[in-house]
This record gives structure tokens, sequence and C-alpha cells, in this order.
């Protein structure tokens, strides 16, 4: 029976030995140095998510994200803690409401309704969101992203009172001095902080905000200051060389503490949901006489025209004012309000505004120009010896889909997980897969070792439950 | 009516899956205790499975049943997470009843009832490859008649039909949420279904003396094929429409298996060696159809590409008295999943497997048994790509098997 003692003894010896899989690597900061990290952007720095900026939106910002990465990195190297950001107190949205899905209803079609964005209902903005931020913790903040900022206004000396008085008031709640421009901003931070490390990600606004703006704006490159000398219209395409002035005087001012960095370039804007969602052929007609009708409608114009049953290109307003049928390649704004289309005739008899519509031209502009900065943008990488992210290339393979983990990510609108609800701004799921792809070029460029985010852990859209 | 639901894409991540190298080879214990050998060497009534060819060596009609309670651990690590597949254990059973039909004749039947896979996995809650695969377990009984003629003292030969019957059970997560402050609740995807199959296993023994013999086998392949599978989806209300409660298709094949033994004895000591040859090639890819199509609910097509495998297997059976006899086996079992296609719902890696066990015979016509095998695979370090999902695993079974046979 000795044996058996022995078989019952090995059981036991087995099931009790069960197999871990500990990869207790440490990571490396390899050349560079993480301890003090400074978040340098836009609206994408800040976490502007559904179309505001909230605190929950803060906490699960890229920076946040490469912040909690850069502290797994132990030794004098890894980041210490806290990460300071101008924090909000709500989720409501700041300085405006947050997008929500919620259920709309068709103006002119009994009961029908669609799952779409509406502004987070009964918003109050909660008075303690608009506290001045700025002089806390000595002064010190690792994050100073403010929504909206382009490269050209680094030099406009009251940045923030400006900003604040059209009712984007993200400078005014923390800089330091709103009389100031946004270059001395970041020379004070920078002073104060005494950074490390930091990531810059600007340009974006330089050829988003003329997008959005549906090409209302001068995209020729030629744009001059509306408010001399330094100020440009909001909807107006930076000058290259107003750009690459601005763009080395705050990388320059990034880098006076010797600190190392990733740039980060500018991703194609045109490629988010926000203009791809409403397609430029979305006018459907059923029968032959819908045909008919148009044709004859628009019988005396001499532009090209085809209309048959089946998809059909909208009728828009062109950039000079006159209609004409769109040509394939052309947007649609994600704002067009589709009672409009629906009910109103807009894009049949009546053109769609030119607000809402970005033409060939102004497309050959916003990409030219994208193509330009990001040309300076890795220039100046190279030139300072610092990380170039290509989150442009990254972002363009979201149109056939980055899986991750299992889940399948795509640009599409509200089911693709990446972007919010604004169509522009990522969620936090997409905010952390950016932040695995400058992790990603970081490790190769300063030979660090720190590890990936499991992006899935974050929320993506919120569908609500119940009617 | 939500008819304009934005909702217009892939939601379901088309990245479910299950299956993997799901075979067992449980189906004896003295097989079992000595590495799972047994083609050339009819011990028993269980060579129904091990060589139906071998049943008409038998000297009569002969019961025979046992457990094998299996008990498997899965780690899974990253350098920045680390997770364990939740306890479970698995009761894999054979029945076998058969043997010449009376004392001297040539022609042998038989029945045997058996559990050719049975595992499965189960990961923590939202773990982070829950997307792929949450929980996952596939099970299958074969009822094998057998028939088995000894045309000479030399050369026996057998043959049974397989009929299979299983179940498939397989859950994820989905990429749907809805959430309120820190509340979070992930859409879920279940797929239950039951699959039939049927197939053969042929054997043919060779016995050149009393103590050399051979074995040669075919075991055909069984596609187990489900269909009008359950398909449910846990999501939040205002998607539910694109997520409907449909039935799904599927194939899982149990492949073929061509295997050679020889066994030789020498004094108490029987030593066995077999070599199998798995055709887990049939396994190229995993398709799920599902009878209701939205944006969000689409069939999917894995690619799996597992390829065929060679398997070594010693074995050896020390008779220490008239009633008492110890055994001993081990094995190299090379996995069939390759680089690049090591999913978590079966992460395999190449095993080495020892075995060891005793039988006792307390009465004339009576064995009980008891085997013992540890399974542990190599540390393996590697992805599956279609879900961009990559890591280290490492996997070790434990099975205790109890049973007895009564010569009738």
């Amino acid at each position: 029976m000795r044996r058996i003692y022995i078989i019952g003894a090995m059981a036991v010896l087995f099931a009790g030995c069960k197999p871990s899989v500990n990869i207790t690597k440490a990571p490396i900061a390899g050349s560079a140095d993480f301890s003090n990290y400074l978040a340098i952007g836009n609206s994408l720095t800040a976490g502007y998510t559904d179309g505001s900026l909230t605190v929950s939106g803060q906490l699960n910002s890229y920076p946040e994200r490469l912040f909690e990465q850069f502290s797994l990195i132990q030794g004098s190297r890894g980041a210490k803690g806290p990460f300071l950001q101008p924090l909000l107190n709500s989720d409501n949205g700041y300085p405006g409401p947050k997008f929500i899905l919620g259920i709309t209803h068709s103006a002119c079609i009994p009961g029908d309704s669609s799952l779409s964005p509406i502004p987070f209902p009964n918003y109050v903005q909660d008075p303690t969101d608009a506290t001045y931020t700025g002089t806390t913790n000595n002064f010190q903040l690792n994050n100073i992203g403010v929504p909206g900022i382009k490269v050209a206004d680094y030099r406009v000396a009251g940045y923030a009172l400006i900003t604040q008085a059209a009712g984007v008031p993200y400078a005014a709640r923390f800089y330091h001095d709103p009389t100031t421009t946004p270059l001395d901003e970041l020379k004070y931070r920078v002073n104060n902080l005494y950074p490390t490390f930091f990531t810059l990600w600007l340009g974006a606004n330089d050829v988003l905000a003329y997008a959005t703006a549906g090409g209302q704006g001068d995209g020729t490159g030629n744009a001059t200051p509306v408010l001399p000398p330094y100020f440009y219209g909001p909807n107006d395409i930076t000058p290259l060389a107003v750009f690459d002035t601005c763009y080395d005087l705050a990388l320059n001012a990034a880098i006076a503490t010797g600190a190392s960095g990733a740039l980060i370039n500018i991703p194609d804007v045109t490629s988010v949901p926000f203009f791809t969602t409403v397609p430029a052929n979305g006018l459907t007609l059923t029968r032959q006489g819908q045909a008919d009708t148009l044709q004859a409608y628009w019988g005396a114009a001499t532009w090209n025209k085809v209309f048959q049953v089946g998809a059909n290109y909208f009728i828009i307003e062109d950039n000079k004012g006159n209609p004409r049928q769109a040509v394939p390649g052309e947007l649609i704004l994600l704002t067009v309000p589709q009672d409009s289309l629906t009910c109103a005739g807009w894009g049949t008899t009546k053109p769609i505004p030119a607000k809402y519509v970005l033409t060939t031209d102004e497309l050959q502009f916003i990409r030219n120009m994208t193509a330009n900065y990001n040309a300076y943008i890795k220039f100046e990488a190279q030139l300072h010896h610092l990380a170039y992210v290509d989150i442009n290339a990254y972002l363009g393979t979201l149109s056939s889909g980055i899986v991750f983990n299992g889940v399948n990510y795509t640009s599409q609108f509200v089911t693709g997980g990446a972007f919010s609800l604004d169509g522009i701004h990522p969620t936090q799921r997409g905010y952390a897969l950016i932040a695995n792809q400058i992790i990603t070029t970081i490790n190769s460029f300063y030979g660090s070792t720190i590890p990936s985010i499991d992006a899935n852990k974050y929320h993506g859209v919120n569908f609500p439950n119940g009617n | 009516m939500k008819k304009n639901l934005l909702a217009a894409a892939l939601l379901l991540s088309a990245t479910t899956s299950f299956g993997g190298g799901y075979q067992l080879n449980l189906q004896g214990l003295r097989q079992l205790a000595m590495g799972g050998t047994g083609v050339a060497w009819p011990w028993d009534a269980s060579t129904i499975f091990y060589n139906p060819g071998g049943l008409a060596r038998l000297k009569g009609i002969q019961v025979y049943a046992d457990v094998v309670p299996v008990i498997p651990n899965t780690a899974y690590g990253t350098n920045m997470y680390s997770a364990q597949s939740k306890p479970q254990v698995f009761t894999p059973f054979s029945f076998y009843i058969g043997g010449p039909i009376q004392e001297g004749s040539r022609l042998a039947i038989g029945l045997g009832v058996y559990t050719p896979a049975g595992l499965g996995i189960t990961w923590p809650d939202n773990w982070a490859g829950s997307n792929i695969v949450q929980a996952v377990q596939f099970s299958a009984i074969f009822v094998q008649p057998t028939v088995s003629y000894r045309v000479s003292d030399f050369l026996s030969v057998g043959g049974g039909f397989v009929y299979g019957t299983g179940t498939l059970d397989y859950s994820s997560t989905l990429p749907v949420e809805t959430y309120v402050g820190n509340n979070d609740t992930l859409g879920k995807a279940k797929l239950h279904g039951t699959a039939t199959g049927v197939g053969f296993n042929l054997g043919v023994h060779l016995k050149v003396n009393d103590n050399l013999q051979v074995g040669l086998t075919y075991r055909s392949q069984v596609n187990m094929g489900i269909s009008s599978g359950d398909a449910t989806f846990t999501v939040p209300t205002s998607v539910a429409a694109n997520f409907p409660h449909t039935q799904f298709d599927s194939q899982l094949p149990l492949p073929q298996v061509a295997s050679i033994g020889v066994g030789y004895r020498t004094g108490d000591l029987t030593l066995l060696f077999d070599l199998n040859y798995t055709g887990w090639n049939s396994f190229d890819s995993l398709r799920i159809n599902f009878a209701q199509h939205t944006p969000a609910v689409q069939d999917l097509h894995e690619p799996r590409h597992y390829r065929n495998t060679l398997t070594p297997r010693l074995g050896a059976n020390y008779k220490l008295s008239k009633t008492v006899a110890l055994m001993a086996g081990a094995c190299y079992d090379p996995t069939p999943v390759t680089n690049g296609f090591v999913s978590p719902d079966l992460p395999d890696a190449d095993r080495i497997v020892g075995s060891c066990g005793i039988s006792v015979k307390p009465l004339p016509r009576f064995t009980v048994m008891a085997a013992f095998e540890g399974t542990s695979s190599l540390k393996r370090s590697s992805s599956y790509d279609y879900a961009n999902f990559a890591g280290t695993y490492q996997t070790q079974v434990v099975a205790i098997g109890l049973g007895f046979y009564y010569n009738l």
C-alpha cells in the first residue's frame, strides 16, 4: 500500500502546484528620464471628449495614461506623482454640456427616431468648474493642454482673455497671467516644474477649425491676422511660416530644461467621424419620378448632374455660394441638421449650405497644410533628437480597424469605439490606444521598455439602458 | 421604433472563439498510467477505443468502467498583467463491455461509451482577454459499437462505428457598455449548442508471439456539427435591436488519428511504444454562422491553421505479483497550435506528460485500477494575431483515474 501513498502524495503535489506566469521584468527608462513629465497641447491633451471637458475626461487623458505607465519605472527616472492637471469638479461638461446618447425624433416622419448624440439634458454648469486652478500645488502643472489652442496662438498676448471673451475659458482657468502669451505661460510652467520629459501635440487646430467650419475661412495659407500682429481668424488655416515660427518657439521653451520628449504629429482631421459619417451621396431616390423631378428642377443649371434611382450625391453650395452637385470625395459635416435633410429639402432642391460641406478645394487646402505642418514637426524632431510620433499614420489605420485584445476599433461614429460622441475627440479607450502608440515610439527611440496599456479597461461610448 | 439606430458597425468584434487542442487521451486507466500507450496490447475491454482489433484477443466478455477527474490550470501573463484560469474539475468517464461472444470464439463484439473531449477554461470575470473568451467548454461523448475478428493467432482485426454527441458552451464580453459613474456593465455574448457527428475506429492487432505484439489503428475524423445552437446577447437596451436572440451553426472537428504501437514483454515487464499521428490540420478555421444577421451580428470566420502532430508515447507495466501490477509512462505531446494562432480559449503548447498507476486484482475476475497523470506545458510566449492578443501561457493538468473491470 506504500505505493498508493506515493501516488496520493504526487497527486497532492501536482494539484497544489498551479502554474503562474509572472513576468516581473521591471520596465526601464532607457536613455530618457521620465521623473517629471509635462504634457503640452490642445483639447486632445486636455482630455476633451464628447464635445466638452469633464473631470472624467481629464483623468482619462492620454497624458494621465502616459504618466501612469511612466511611474511603473522604478528608481529615479520613473515618474513621481501626483500628476497635476487643472481639474474640473464635475462631469457635466465645461463650459457647455457634454454629449450623451439619446433618442431624437424626426420632425417630419411620425414615429421615426434614432439613437444619436444629444446635449446632456437639463445642463447646468457646475459653478466650481470655473474655479481658477493655476496657483495650486506651488504653481506646478503637469498637463497644460488648452482646448482650442493653435500653434499660431503662441505669440498672442492676452490669449486667455480673448478666448474667455469668446466663451472658451479654458486658458483663463489656469494661466498664471491672463494678459500674457501662451508661450510665456509655457515658459512659466517649465520654470516651475522643471520637466525632464515632455510630449508636445500641437497643430491640429491650425487646420481643424477651418475644417469644422466647413471651410468658411481663409484656407489658402495666406491668411492675415484679424487682430494684428499675431491673432489669426479662428477659422483660418495658419500660414506655414507662422506655424513654423510659433512651433519652434514653443518647442524651444519646452526643451529649455534639457528635457527629452516626443513630438506628436497632426492627424488627418478629415478622417474622423465628424466628416465621414454623413455620406456625400446620401441622397437616396426610390422612384424614377423623383429623379425626373430633380432633373427638371435643376435642368437649367450648367453643372454636371446625375439623378437616378439609388444613391445620389447631394446638392451643395460651393465655397463661392453657388449650387452644384457634390462630387466623390467631398464631405458633409456631422453637424448638418438631419431634419433639414429629411424634411426641408436640403441637398435636393435646397443646396446644403457651404458651412456644412468640405469641397474638393477645401480638402486639398487641409491635406496640403497638414502634410506641410507634419513635415516641419518631423524636421524639428530630428533637429532636436526627439521622438516623432506619427499618430497620423496610426489613426489612418483606424478606418480599416485596429484590433486590440479582441476588440475591433474603427473610425465609425458611435459604434467604432475609438471616437467619442463629438466625432472628433477620442473616447477614453481611444486615448489609451493613442497613449500606447506614443509609448511604442518612445520605447523604440529611447530604448525604454514601458509597458502598454490595456485600453479595453477604460470606457468607450456609453449606450443607455431604458428607453 | 428606433429605426435609424446609428449603431451600424460590427459590434461583435468578430473574435469570438473556442476550440483548441481539445482532444482527451484518457480512455483507459492502464493506458493512461502507461503514458497513453495501448495500441499494441489489448489489456482489457478499453481496447475497444485503443485498438478495436484487440477485442477478439480477450478471454471473454468483460465490463469496464472508469472515471478520471481532470483538473487543468492555465496561467497567462504579460509584463503588465497576469491571470489564472478559475479552478474547475472535469470528469470524463469510460464504459466498455465486450469480448469474444463465447470462450474460444473468433468473433468478438462490444460497445464503448467514452469521452474523447471534455475540457474547458474559465477566465476571471472581465479579464484582459474577455472580449475573446470569458469561458468555454466543449465536451463530447462517443458511443462505439464494435466488432472484432481473430483471423488467426497472428492477425486480429476490428472496427467500430462512432456516434458522437456533445455540447459547446462559450461566453465572452462585448465592447458595448453602459455605465453610471463607476457602475459599468459590459455586454455579454453566450453561445450554447449541441453537436453530433459520426465516424469510425479501425484496428489491426498482430501477435508475432506472446511477447511481441504490434497494433495499427485509424480513428476517423468526427465532425461535430452544431445546428441551431442558441446565441444570446446581453446588451444595453438602446442597442438591443442590433443584438437579437438568434441561432447559430458551427462545426468542430475531432481529428483523425493514425497510430502504430509495439509491445514487448520480458518476464514480468511489458514495455509499450506508440506513435500517434493526429490530423489536426482539419481545424483550419472556426466558423460561426448566425441565423439572423444585423450590422452588429455577423458570421464569424476565425483562422486556426492547426498543424498535424506526431506524438511518441512510452509505457511500462510491471507485474509485481499475481494480483498487483504497477504502471508508469511518459509522452511528449507537441502542440497543433502554431505561433500567431495561440488563442486564450485553449492556449496550447508542447506538453510533457508523466504518469503512473497500479492495478490490484482482489478477486479472480475483478480488477481495480488507479492512475495518475501529470501534464505540464512548456511556457509559451505567443499571440493570437487575429485578435491582436499576446502573452505567455502555461498549463498544468492533473488527472486521477479510478476504475475496474470484471470478467463475466
